[in-house]
Parts: structure tokens; C-alpha cells; sequence
């Protein structure tokens, strides 16, 4: 690891012709912490994981993940032996069973740890002889989910691992995702799923449009952002809220609702200084972080 | 393990074609005398092991082409190569291993169907020598080695389902069809992996000896496909 960091970037970059999926992203994942990866469809973050796992070369910029370089392939293979990794769509081998599939994987890994994979198969309830392709999607989930839990990786990195897992699977895997973290590995997660996020993540990295928009951690971000609403006898222009710290300003008859990263109390200074009706603090739910930070201009 | 994955991927293909080449071949060697026509006094089932043969190397080009497709092209139109991508494996190594399964069925495909048409013939006293038996496996092999590499080559460029075995096919046709004029019929993958150039009419046999050079070059030819199919997996984006 370099600087004690599990997963380090610098100006990593990824062009498909002219398109360019990820922008001058530098990234720094802290150990035995769970990251959340969150941003639109098509943000970047799916070519970013791929990066990370050297399945991808990058276009620009290089990285290191559990401090080998993610450009080298010889490093890559050597870094894959360290990483369990369920991917974006979970699709496994069709012409394979689950038990196929389960023993085709563990003989790559020395780290597999069958007692562990037993537990998960009863808890899972996953059909050993069923083909993967008569799986449904959630079974699918789940047998990916297993034979990356069922190893004791350094870095666990899963990209919408939630995605088409019934409600009582979503709670068995945030259990799990805990229990792995408080074990001592390093999970960095990609979900649309905010409120699954907001319960389990110690770091929050938003990518939009192929750019790295936030990176803090929740306590951080719980702490200084506020939503401050405010009502005025008469409303004042916009600018005159955008001030330090202030992210987004909306207006609506004689009600003004300012988001701040920072700064709430000058904000309510302002809003004094303006003679407001009412004035009134709240602290922000990631949602709204996440909505502000992708918003469109 | 990549080599289980390998056969667990292919062995229907492959033990479907296996069967069928086998059923076919015998039976056209124990019914071939009825649809053989004949027009030189040859030792006339030599001329019928001839055409069973015909009949193997066309079935053998489809099967082995058929057994071809696959690999991290088609598995990233599924949608599992990454899953295969995020093994501790370099591409070089998941490559070499399904060519080696390839190889290795593709000889299977040859000898075995020879073995039964063999055994066959002999069993319902049809013999024919070993020795010709070995020169129409080394000219199968030979031949079809180039066509193994065009349907490796197809597959590493072209991800459909059906698309990339119909290329597949329409590149091994036209091969055939455009080396098939009297000038050019010496450099024939096809003709060569046939026989038809080698066979005495006379007799029905293959004219010896067997033509190491020629069979060589199509070897030669086959693995510079291969290099490049290597090359162009390793530069995919996945």
C-alpha cells in the first residue's frame, strides 16, 4: 500500500474514442474502511472498479491498489489473487452449476475458506446442481456474493452489490459488508441504493460525469452540510447567499432553501441581516448531497 | 481449473459432433458401396473410404469451427467475461488454454471417426490399409488446421452468436471456392485436407509421398492466425 492507502489514483483517465468515461481522477482509499461509490448511470464508476482490477488499461493517469500498479498486467494478475470482486451485472457461466461455478472459482484463490462457504451456502439457500442460467437474478447475486465472501480477500470491491436482492437479502448483505469491515477488510461499493449507503459507509466518493465531485466521509459530510430554509417579508436576490461554503440557492414565492457545505451560521447571518420571517437549520440527508452534487448545470 | 471451464464449455458441441461424425461416417462406410459412383476399375472400397472421407473433412470443418466459437469475446456479449477478466489469470493464459481444448478435440474429431470407419470397414470386411488411414488424418490436420485458425481468428474479432460462425463458415467457402480454379487448386486448403490432389484414380489410393512441405505451410499459416488472435484479445477492451 502506498501511504497507507488501500486504493491511490492520479489523474486516472479512460477515453473510449472521444468519449471519456472517467476524467482526472484521483482517488484514496483508506484501510479496513467501507467506501461507497456512488453516481449516476454512466458516471464512470463501472470503468473506474474495471481500472482499479486491471481488467482495462487506463487512457491517462496511473493508480496502485493494495500498492500494485493497476497499468502493469503482470501486477494486475497479482493483485486479482487479492481482491474478491462481484461485478456490475453478475452474470457467471451459463453452462455451469452452482456447485461447477463455486469449485471452479475456490481452486484460484488460497485464501478460500470452506467452512465460511457452507455458512453462506445454507444462508443463501443457493441449489448446488442448479445451472446458472436457470438461476433467477437474485440467486445470481447471491452465488457472486458468495464466492467473493467466501474468501478473505484484503479489498473487497463490488460493484451495485445489492442489485436484484429481495429485501431480506439487502439486510443480510449490509450484515455481512459490517462484519467484513470490523474483520479488517477494506470493502469499496458502487449503489444507486443511498439509504443502504448512508447505514454502512464510513466514506462517500461521487463521480459525475467521469469527475470526482465529493469525497468525504459520512460523519464529515453529516456534520457540515445544512439545509437552512428560510421566509422573508420580501425576498432578497439569490446572489446574495452565495457565499463561502454555500452550494445551492432555490427560491419560491417568499421561501428561500439554502444547502451549505459549510458556513450555515453566515448564512443565517445573511438571512438576519435580511430581516427573515423564519429561519431554520436542518441537517442534510445523503439524498440531497447527491442530488446537488449530480445535478445538471 | 481454466481447462474444466474449457470442457464444461464445449463438451456438448463437441460430444454431439463426435457422435454424429462417428454414426455418420460408419454408416457411409457400411451403406457408402450404394451411392459411390465409380467410373475406373479401383479397388472399389478404397473409393468408398475416399468419399467417407469427403464427408468427414466437410463435417469436421463445421465442427470444429462450431467448437471455436466462444471465448472472451462471446462471454463479453453474455456479459460474464467480467467474471472471468477478475480471475488472477492473464488473458495469454485463458486464450492458450481454450486453443489447447480446441486442438485437442479438433484431433479427436479426426482420429476417432477414422478409428470407426476403420473398425467398421474391418469388422464387415471392408478393410482398408493404415497407412492410407494415416495419410488422410495427416492431410485432415494438415488442412484443417488453417481452418481452425480462421475460426479462432473470427471468434476473437466477432462476438454473435450466429454472426460469428456464419463469417466463419463464409470465410472457409470462400477460401474453397476461390483457390478452387485448376491454376490455383494446388494451393487449396480445402482440396489438400480432401485428398482429391493426391488420389490415384487408378487405384483409389493416396499417392504417396505424404507432402510434409505443404503441410507445414498450412500449419505455418494457421499459427500466425492464431499470434494475431492473441494479439487482438490482448489489445480488447473488455
Amino acid at each position: 500500500m502506498t501511504n497507507g492507502r488501500v486504493i491511490e489514483t492520479e489523474r486516472l483517465g479512460k477515453s473510449y474514442g472521444r468519449i471519456e468515461a472517467v476524467k482526472e481522477l484521483n482517488l484514496s482509499i483508506r484501510p479496513h474502511c467501507i467506501t461507497a461509490f456512488l453516481g449516476l448511470n454512466g458516471a464512470g464508476k463501472s470503468t473506474t472498479i474495471k481500472m482499479l482490477l486491471g481488467m482495462i488499461r487506463p487512457s491517462s493517469g496511473d493508480g496502485t491498489v493494495l500498492g500494485q500498479r493497476i497499468s502493469n498486467p503482470i501486477e494486475g494478475v497479482r493483485l486479482r489473487t487479492q481482491i474478491a470482486y462481484v461485478s456490475e451485472n453478475k452474470r457467471l457461466y451459463d453452462y455451469m452449476t452452482v456447485d461447477q461455478m463455486i469449485r471452479f472459482t475456490r481452486a484460484f484463490y488460497s485464501d478460500w475458506r470452506p467452512d465460511e462457504e457452507q455458512k453462506l451456502l445454507r444462508q443463501f439457500r443457493l441449489p448446488l446442481d442448479r445451472k446458472v442460467k436457470s438461476l433467477s437474478k437474485g440467486m445470481r447475486t447471491k452465488l457472486g456474493l458468495l464466492m467473493a465472501f467466501a474468501r478473505r480477500p484484503e479489498l473487497l470491491i463490488l460493484d451495485e452489490p445489492s442489485e436484484g436482492l429481495d429485501p431480506v437479502g439487502i439486510e443480510e448483505l449490509l450484515e455481512i459488508l459490517i462484519a467484513r469491515c470490523s474483520d479488517g477488510t477494506t470493502v469499496f461499493f458502487s449503489s444507486h441504493q443511498i439509504a443502504e449507503v448512508e447505514r454502512i459507509a464510513d466514506q462517500i466518493c461521487i463521480l459525475h460525469a467521469g469527475r470526482l465531485v465529493l469525497d468525504s466521509s459520512l460523519d464529515d459530510l453529516r456534520q457540515s452540510y445544512r439545509r437552512i430554509n428560510l421566509v422573508f417579508p420580501s425576498i432578497p436576490a439569490e446572489h446574495h447567499f452565495r457565499i463561502a461554503g454555500v452550494q445551492d440557492v432555490r427560491t419560491r414565492g417568499h421561501q428561500m432553501s439554502v444547502l451549505a457545505s459549510s458556513n450555515a451560521e453566515g448564512v443565517v447571518a445573511r438571512a438576519q441581516d435580511f430581516h427573515a420571517d423564519s429561519i431554520d437549520v436542518a441537517p442534510v440527508e445523503l439524498r440531497d448531497i447527491f442530488l446537488e452534487k449530480v445535478k445538471e448545470d | 481449473m481454466l481447462w474444466y471451464k474449457a470442457w464444461l464449455e464445449t463438451r456438448s458441441r463437441f460430444l454431439l459432433s463426435l457422435i454424429g461424425m462417428v454414426v455418420l461416417c460408419s454408416v457411409f462406410v457400411l451403406h457408402g458401396d450404394r451411392t459411390v459412383i465409380y467410373d475406373v476399375a479401383a479397388d472399389y472400397y478404397n473409393y468408398v473410404f475416399f468419399f467417407c472421407h469427403q464427408i468427414l473433412a466437410m463435417m469436421w470443418v463445421l465442427a470444429v469451427t462450431l467448437s471455436m466459437m466462444g471465448g472472451l469475446l462471446r462471454e463479453r456479449a453474455t456479459g460474464s467475461s467480467a467474471f472471468t477478466l477478475a480471475l488472477p489469470v492473464n488473458r495469454t493464459r485463458l486464450m492458450m488454454v481454450r486453443i489447447c481444448t480446441g486442438l485437442i478435440q479438433a484431433v479427436a474429431l479426426a482420429i476417432v471417426p477414422w478409428m470407426a470407419m476403420f473398425s467398421v470397414g474391418s469388422i464387415f470386411g471392408k478393410t482398408h490399409s493404415i497407412s492410407q488411414a494415416a495419410f488422410y488424418l495427416v492431410l485432415l490436420l494438415g488442412g484443417g488446421a488453417l481452418f481452425f485458425g480462421i475460426a479462432v481468428l473470427v471468434s476473437s474479432l466477432i462476438s454473435g452468436e450466429y454472426t460469428a460462425p456464419v463469417v466463419s463458415f463464409g470465410a472457409v467457402i470462400v477460401t474453397a471456392v476461390a483457390l478452387s480454379t485448376v491454376r490455383l487448386r494446388p494451393y487449396s486448403p480445402w482440396g489438400f485436407m480432401t485428398g482429391s490432389e493426391y488420389l490415384n484414380r487408378q487405384t483409389g489410393l493416396l499417392t504417396w509421398p505424404i507432402p510434409w512441405l505443404q503441410t507445414a505451410i498450412y500449419i505455418l499459416l494457421a499459427g500466425l492466425l492464431l499470434a494475431i488472435s492473441f494479439q487482438l484479445i490482448k489489445r480488447q477492451e473488455f
